[in-house]
């Protein structure tokens, strides 16, 4: 039971990491935040391999940090350089920053009021990281609905892979390290392809408005700005 | 603790020392974060102790006061810095004993708070001049959305130090070796952010600048001159000096000495300056860090505060 307390400290760090997550709504911005939320995850990750003392779970850290803290990032801002300012701002979200973090403020107390009807026993990491990632999820999930542009939706799905990987951390304590690295290719893999994607639309859309946009044309609207 | 309710010789001495310190320092606090701004901006900066002379300067100086404007105007200065000054009776710095500790909580120390604003912004309407009208308005639409936030940060340490007494929770919190409860991590997050809403920080307000699309703070004091403005600001540094101590001793209360012993005050002193200097590190570096945000992209960050509170009452009762 000593560590019960670190690990509740480590679960409202993570909370707050996504909290933060959620307000930025400008693309590099959030990448860098979802760089500290991911860095938050896995000192968690560490956290857990140590009390369970299994070299895979440290294995995982390590790997979840470089990959997902620092090559995730940079292949994020490397692809969308060149994309229009106006497509990485998310500025008539349908669900507005405000009312989104209301509401996930709601979702975290539906998650621990869910786990509180299960029956965990004794199992510290389960009761005190199960509650926060079926709350990553459900955030996650709000966030993607949320947005309107393609580019911003990622945040969601991102946010939403990370409780996927808390939830089964938290539920087996270190699932076999094969499947965690084919985890971990496959999101390396799926972020590569969905910014070639992003990529190749942005370019698209960056071509439709050279031809329609017109100087003389523009017309700014700055009631919302 | 029991609560004596009985004060000796020392006890008063030593409140009316810790009283004359928060007094001292404050403008110094100010002149310090400036230096250290500029320093990370690369300027040199002017001295620590610029504040300092800036406002014996404004004590020397005489008055201009407009025609149109009423009693309010003349009253309010003098109204902002002593319920600043009643506040500083209020909360402990080093050492756990606040003089006027029996005669009100954490919520009258809001309410001064709120009294010292409420005059500002009158003062600032009182002169009828648009500047002062704008800035009234945006200080008004920040502090009605800080309260709340405020409330449920404070609510949290409360419940969970049993006691809204200022002088109890830092006598609690000085015993305990770390923070006891995953709620407080919370309303220390939140703590923050109302913290620099409050004394005007950059994403907020942008104190150095006299621009007419930044001004919040700026705006409503700009009538003021001579002794009135050195009143305000030195009320200003203060107030900032407060709010920080606050969190300090709230969230971080270690080395905060316990009993009157002098080499227990001396360390808690000492400790105390340490930390506040270094929050003040922090917050100038937050502050060259971040750009000004728009105003009305502030009730986000306001939001995030709200949020961070309630998360932190869910905590408290798991």
């Amino acid at each position: 039971m000593m560590y019960n307390n670190i690990l509740i400290f480590l679960s409202g760090t993570l909370l707050i990491a996504t909290i933060v997550l959620i307000i930025k709504r400008e693309f590099s911005e959030w990448v860098q935040a979802y760089k500290y939320q991911t860095i938050v995850l896995s000192i968690i990750t560490g956290v857990i391999g140590y009390i369970t003392n299994n070299w895979e779970i440290y294995l995982a850290a390590i790997i979840t940090f470089s990959l997902k803290a620092v090559i995730v990032p940079k292949i994020l801002i490397k692809v969308t350089e060149k994309i229009n300012y106006d497509f990485k701002i998310e500025t008539k979200p349908y669900i507005s920053t405000r009312m989104s973090l209301v509401v996930s403020t709601i979702l975290v107390a539906l998650s621990y009021f869910l786990t509180q009807q299960i029956h965990l026993g004794e199992d510290v990491i389960a009761t005190s990281f199960l509650p926060v990632s079926i709350s990553l999820l459900l955030i996650g999930l709000l966030v993607m609905i949320g947005r309107k542009i393609a580019l911003n939706q990622i945040v969601g799905l991102l946010i939403l892979e990370n409780g996927l990987f808390l939830f089964a951390l938290s539920l087996t304590h270190g699932i076999s390290l094969i499947i965690e690295i084919g985890i971990f290719i496959d999101i390396l893999v799926g972020i590569v392809i969905s910014s070639i994607l992003i990529h190749r639309i942005g370019y698209t859309f960056d071509n439709i408005d050279d031809i329609h946009q017109k100087p003389a044309s523009i017309e700014y609207t700055e009631e919302d700005d | 603790m029991p609560i004596e309710t009985s004060a000796s010789v020392s006890d008063i001495l030593i409140g009316f020392i810790q009283f004359m310190i928060i007094i001292i320092l404050a403008p110094l606090l100010t002149g310090i974060m400036r230096k250290i701004k500029a320093i990370t901006q690369k300027r040199i900066g002017s001295s620590i102790f610029q504040t300092y002379f800036d406002i014996l300067k404004l004590m020397k100086k005489n008055e201009v006061i407009s025609q149109e404007v009423s009693w309010i105007f003349r009253f309010s200065p003098w109204i902002i810095f002593s319920s600043t000054l009643v506040v500083a009776f209020f909360i402990p710095i080093f050492v756990v004993y606040s003089p006027f500790g029996l005669g009100g909580d954490i919520i009258l120390v809001i309410g001064l708070f709120g009294l010292s604003r409420f005059f500002l912004m009158l003062a600032g309407l009182d002169v009828s001049s648009a500047f002062g009208g704008i800035g009234v308005s945006r200080e008004m639409m920040i502090s009605s959305l800080i309260e709340p936030a405020l409330f449920l940060a404070l609510f949290t340490v409360a419940v969970t130090y049993g006691s809204t007494n200022v002088e109890i929770i830092m006598s609690h919190t000085a015993e305990s070796s770390i923070l006891i409860s995953a709620s407080l991590l919370f309303s220390l997050f939140g703590f923050f952010i109302i913290v620099m809403a409050e004394t005007g920080k950059i994403p907020f307000d942008n104190p150095a600048t006299h621009l007419e699309l930044t001004m919040v703070h700026e705006a409503m004091v700009l009538e003021f001159s001579g002794k009135s403005l050195a009143l305000i600001e030195l009320s200003q540094s203060i107030k900032q000096l407060l709010l920080m101590s606050l969190l300090i001793n709230f969230f971080i209360p270690w080395g905060l000495s316990t009993s009157f012993s002098i080499s227990e005050m001396i360390v808690g002193l000492l400790v105390f300056l340490l930390k506040m200097v270094s929050l003040g590190i922090l917050i100038a570096y937050i502050e060259t860090k971040v750009a000004k945000w728009r105003l009305f992209r502030i009730p986000d960050l306001i939001f995030l505060s709200l949020a961070s509170g309630l998360m932190g009452i869910i905590f408290l009762f798991i």
